[in-house]
């Protein structure tokens, strides 16, 4: 069987660091599930987001090992953006992901580098909106909205790239609750949708919508009982 | 009506004004040419007001100049002397003066340009054929400079937030503490930067060698109009001052 994305015998240490950040994490990630990840600060989740984007090893370099494989393909053998066709990610700061002066030149971003026409452009730009509930700052200068809603525009960002997989990478960490409860019934309606979607978090009260939990602790990846 | 100019035609009347002003070396003609671009910057709704007051901060710099341009290009009568040196001469500030209305017309011309948001920018520059890498690379760079000037900012108030009084500093502890903070701020702005490039990726950004735009530019009646004339009165311009003046 072929995973939307499955990891394999990953280990991972930065140059200049002595000891391996990540140390044989293997996992298997399906459609239609949430996957939540947790860990203490500095336990490697970020990095782990990067191997799977392909950020690690093509922008920031270390000694990898394993493998990171989207559909069967290995991520170290393609460019960071022929992955983001099928894997999206939000970071935590939405200030780094926003640069254009409007919001709806943020969302269109995406589509156009996948050479998509202008009328399905402007549909995923009303689709993704609506699915952040943003549909009135379209016309908005990023610059100009809360840090929850930046977030809100970040994830519809991404989500106008129709991507398989996405990842949260902490992107829940510097909002309010009401924002919070909005990122998580996305992540719902992703799911419904048939989406892979990864939730990496510090707090585990923005987890408790996943499927299956995974701890991060000293490079190593183990599987918790969700209600334990 | 100007306010409404494509961006394209912005980035025309641009260069119209800024290739005669490095090219005539007549203060006259430099001083209409400097006329025109503060009536086209007014035209078409720069903020100049403010502008100016930046540029009042530094009015020593131009001093400066002219000074330098005084003393280095030793032409025309001597106006002072200090032993056998002299320090200023009538040709001197002629240059001076031309160097910074040339300046003057450059900085005032490009304000323009800020009249249209960057992605307009970007777009002009795809429309008129440039890579959109190249085009992107400007629009990072133009996002770069006030990501600095905010970083500046926010590390000068950290400074002050310890109880440091940075007005009353003498001279050589302000430049001290200046170099103090250079490479938190670089740094700081750097990584910025590397997440933006990062994010750009990430959203497929060069996965193929074209992309279509969202934005398209269209020219309106006034774009046809104001590019020939542009044109044409740069060219002129420049004819008339190498071959009639």
């Amino acid at each position: 069987m072929i995973y939307p994305l499955e990891i394999k015998n990953l280990s991972f240490k930065y140059a200049q660091e002595g000891k391996n950040i990540l140390n044989g994490l293997n996992l298997k990630i399906s459609s239609s599930e949430i996957t939540a990840i947790t860990g203490p600060s500095g336990s490697g989740k970020s990095t782990l987001c990067y191997c799977i984007m392909g950020i690690i090893p093509h922008i920031y370099q270390g000694v990898l090992e394993g493998d990171v494989l989207i559909y069967g393909r290995p991520v170290s053998k393609m460019k960071v953006s022929e992955i983001a066709v099928s894997a999206g990610i939000i970071f935590q700061d939405p200030d780094t992901q926003l640069f254009s002066p409007a919001v709806e030149d943020d969302i269109a971003f995406g589509p156009e580098n996948l050479c998509i026409d202008r009328k399905e452009i402007d549909r995923r730009i009303v689709e993704s909106l609506e699915m952040t509930g943003m549909q009135k700052h379209r016309f908005s200068d990023p610059d100009r909205l809360s840090g929850g809603e930046k977030q809100l525009i970040a994830i519809a960002s991404v989500l106008s790239l129709n991507p398989d997989i996405i990842i949260f990478d902490e992107a829940m960490s510097q909002l309010d609750e009401k924002s919070a409860a909005r990122v998580r019934s996305i992540m719902g309606g992703l799911k419904k949708s048939g989406k892979a979607v990864i939730a990496v978090e510090n707090e585990l009260k923005n987890l408790k919508m996943a499927d299956c939990l995974y701890v991060l602790e000293n490079g190593v990846l183990h599987e918790e009982e969700i209600n334990g | 009506m100007f306010k409404k100019l494509d961006v394209r035609t912005k980035i025309i009347i641009v260069l119209c004004i800024s290739t005669p002003a490095v090219l005539i070396q007549d203060p006259y003609i430099l001083t209409a040419v400097f006329a025109v671009s503060i009536l086209l910057s007014l035209f078409t709704g720069s903020n100049l007001k403010m502008v100016f007051k930046k540029l009042s901060n530094v009015w020593y710099i131009f001093l400066v100049l002219v000074l330098l341009q005084s003393i280095f290009s030793g032409s025309g009568q001597k106006l002072l002397s200090i032993g056998g040196l002299t320090i200023l001469t009538a040709g001197g500030i002629i240059k001076g003066v031309e160097f910074v209305l040339r300046l003057m017309i450059i900085i005032i011309s490009a304000t323009i340009m800020t009249t249209s948001n960057h992605r307009e920018i970007i777009q002009g520059l795809n429309q008129f054929k440039v890579p959109y890498e190249i085009s992107f690379m400007v629009s990072v760079a133009i996002r770069f400079l006030p990501m600095l000037s905010s970083e500046i900012k926010n590390t000068l108030i950290a400074v002050q937030l310890r109880g440091i009084e940075i007005e009353k500093l003498k001279f050589f502890k302000r430049i001290s503490l200046y170099r103090y903070i250079f490479y938190p701020v670089l740094i700081n702005t750097v990584k910025k930067a590397q997440g933006i490039s990062i994010a750009m990726e990430a959203r497929a950004f060069r996965a193929y060698p074209y992309r279509t735009s969202y934005l398209i530019l269209k020219f309106r009646a006034i774009d046809y109009f104001i590019i020939p004339v542009s044109f044409l009165l740069a060219i002129s311009l420049i004819l008339y001052y190498y071959f009639f003046d």
